[in-house]
């Protein structure tokens, strides 16, 4: 006789898997359901909101014209270069400071009245300063990533438990093998928290600078988009850059699963 | 009986609050792009010099981007906005029925500036410069399009740079060789840099306007064709009270400028030079009490800029500046007229930047001068 679970319904703890994956989708289908009643039934002009059909059909030309493709990847571009300056900064930084409380009082006044400044304040005069050109969107992006990674390098590196760093010292261990074996893998999952709060802020130092100045770019679509009325390409546009904030969030998850898998294996 | 007497009463009590209500002006918000700024003067003048509050209005003034004024007006969540012309012709393309209803200025303020030593005389020199613009959209994009058609030339001769709005900035820094500029403001910003030694090696500006080489329509106030179809009657008290205000800031621009302090933070409020533009207002309105041609009037407004140019420096005087300027720019026998020659232009030059779908966008109905006064 065959055992149970393998008879009849898949195990409540698989569906409930399928369920939990199936989740954001129904979600979506949902969101989508309820926007094409709203302009269905006429609640907000077509003007102010088109249909999911005339963004379908948006993004179908957008795509097939090549135009989309061109934007998103000078975006992306702007964001991947971006988030590994500022992440580099914020972690170079952010340890220097979590090992020397001099240098935090030096700088933090500094820190914290450039990051409480929002960037669109400054991305203007970026642009002046960095050029026109992809440098200047870059500068933003790698601003505007740069302060979680700061903030959770500190965090992480200070949170360390006294007894450890004791140990490691009676144990005479050189400033390497004491980060290698022990800064860096206590502080890694709050760098990683950070390190997936700033993938998401890429997407938005990168439109911030094309906002200001740019021939491509996802908010250069916006704006071009937005001037010749097509608020259908608006709505890609911005679906697009959720997109990418996305997909990068999620590599970065990704990467944060792998790496941390020693966390997740049973002690023995 | 006792229904009736309640009815009566209702009624009676109605009666008057009818007539209050009638007396009662009307709530109106007025859509603006860009921030408060002293060229939005006539505006400034209509709620402070009572006109609008005597054609039945109580007008409130907001900044938004030109888009944004435009379908807020489409959708009847405004009536009334001011956009370029370019805007309602794009906004037309995509089903947005709005009526340009009134034109503003009078020439298009947009063009190029560069050094005087680079001798742009003839614009077919532009070949192989490097052109900075805000972005390729909006009036500035147009402007350019035009200009560069004019002279034989495509976007693909020169080397064309968005710089965002910050002209002055990248022009002395020497990142481009000339930048596409409203005509009014920049150049003066450029030329006071200039003046100060800190724009690299220039010494004076030249600017080529668009206005001189193509008529394109240009800035107006826009209704939507409901509002137009409903109450063509209040339209027609707004337009008109507009055209008031605009008819005195031109004619009296020290006034305007005093009337712009309670709506642009960033004014000049030297007092000396407030005490000097109140008595240039009170001499004005003297002056205007002896009926002065356009001709009299625009020698009476290079007069009084030349004796405040001896009274204070050229900081100080910007903002006033920059609207005798823009006055220019407004200034006509018959305020608010727009032809469709304009018009054409402007279609042409959208449809030559690919702008335009396949649908038609029909020109008569995208402007109408019913509600223009004709000048005395």
């Amino acid at each position: 006789m065959q055992p149970q679970r393998y008879l009849g319904k898949p195990p409540a703890r698989s569906r409930r898997k399928w369920l939990r994956m199936l989740a954001p989708l129904g979600t979506i289908l949902l969101l989508i359901a309820l926007w094409q009643l709203i302009v269905s039934l006429e609640l907000i002009s077509p003007i102010l909101l088109p249909s999911p059909g005339a963004v379908a059909s948006a993004l179908s030309n957008a795509l097939a014209d090549g135009s989309l493709l061109k934007h998103a990847s000078t975006t992306l571009e702007e964001m991947l270069f971006g988030l590994c300056i500022g992440v580099s900064f914020g972690l170079a930084l952010g340890y220097s400071i979590a090992k020397a409380p001099l240098l935090e009082s030096l700088l933090s006044p500094l820190i914290v009245a450039f990051q409480s400044t929002p960037i669109v304040a400054y991305a203007p005069l970026l642009v002046i300063w960095f050029g026109t050109g992809l440098t200047g969107k870059i500068v933003t992006t790698a601003i505007i990533v740069f302060f979680p990674t700061l903030v959770n390098t500190i965090a992480g590196i200070r949170g360390l438990e006294p007894s450890l760093t004791d140990l490691f010292r009676s144990l005479r261990a050189s400033r390497w093998q004491t980060f290698r074996h022990l800064e860096l893998p206590a502080a890694l999952p709050i760098i990683l928290a950070g390190l997936k709060t700033s993938s998401t802020l890429a997407v938005i130092g990168a439109v911030v600078g094309e906002f200001v100045s740019a021939r491509y770019g996802l908010g250069a679509l916006v704006i071009a988009a937005r001037s010749r009325y097509d608020t259908p390409l608006v709505i890609v546009s911005a679906l697009t850059m959720t997109t990418l904030a996305l997909a990068l969030y999620s590599l970065v998850a990704y990467i944060e699963w792998r790496i941390l898998a020693w966390r997740r294996r049973p002690r023995t | 009986m006792s229904k009736l007497l309640a009815i009566v009463i209702i009624g009676l009590l109605l009666v008057p609050s009818a007539a209050v209500a009638q007396d009662q002006p009307l709530d109106e918000r007025i859509l603006l792009t860009f921030v408060p700024n002293v060229q939005f003067a006539p505006f400034y003048m209509g709620i402070e010099a009572g006109y609008f509050e005597e054609a039945g209005f109580a007008v409130s003034l907001e900044h938004l981007q030109e888009p944004e004024v435009l379908d807020l007006v489409a959708v009847g969540q405004a009536n009334y906005g001011v956009v370029s012309g370019e805007q309602v012709i794009l906004a037309r393309s995509q089903d947005r029925d709005v009526v340009y209803a009134f034109e503003w200025f009078q020439q298009y303020p947009v063009g190029l500036v560069y050094d005087s030593a680079l001798n742009l005389s003839d614009l077919g020199d532009l070949r192989g410069k490097i052109v900075g613009i805000p972005g390729r959209f909006g009036a500035s994009y147009s402007g350019l399009t035009a200009l560069l058609h004019n002279a034989n030339l495509t976007e693909a001769d020169i080397e064309l740079t968005e710089i965002g709005f910050n002209a002055p900035e990248v022009f002395c820094l020497g990142l481009v060789d000339a930048a596409v500029v409203y005509i009014n403001n920049e150049p003066l910003q450029i030329q006071q840099l200039a003046d100060a030694g800190d724009c690299g090696d220039v010494q004076a500006v030249a600017v080529t306007s668009v206005a001189s080489q193509v008529d394109l329509v240009s800035n107006g106030l826009i209704i939507s064709r409901a509002l137009l179809d409903d109450d063509s009657a209040a339209v027609q008290r707004l337009v008109s009270s507009f055209a008031e205000a605009l008819r005195a800031t031109i004619d009296n621009p020290a006034a305007a400028y005093l009337a712009s302090l309670a709506y642009v933070e960033s004014l000049q409020r030297d007092d000396s030079l407030l005490k000097a533009l109140e008595s240039a207002a009170e001499a004005q309105s003297d002056f205007l009490s002896e009926l002065p041609s356009r001709a009299d009037l625009a020698a009476s407004r290079a007069d009084l800029a030349d004796q405040l140019k001896s009274r204070f420096d050229a900081q100080t005087l910007s903002q006033f500046i920059i609207l005798l300027n823009t006055i220019e720019l407004w200034d006509a026998d018959q305020l608010g007229i727009s032809d469709m020659a304009s018009w054409q232009a402007m279609h042409d030059t959208l449809q030559r930047m690919g702008f335009l779908g396949a649908s038609p966008v029909v020109l008569g109905d995208a402007f109408s001068n019913q509600f223009i006064v004709a000048a005395e």
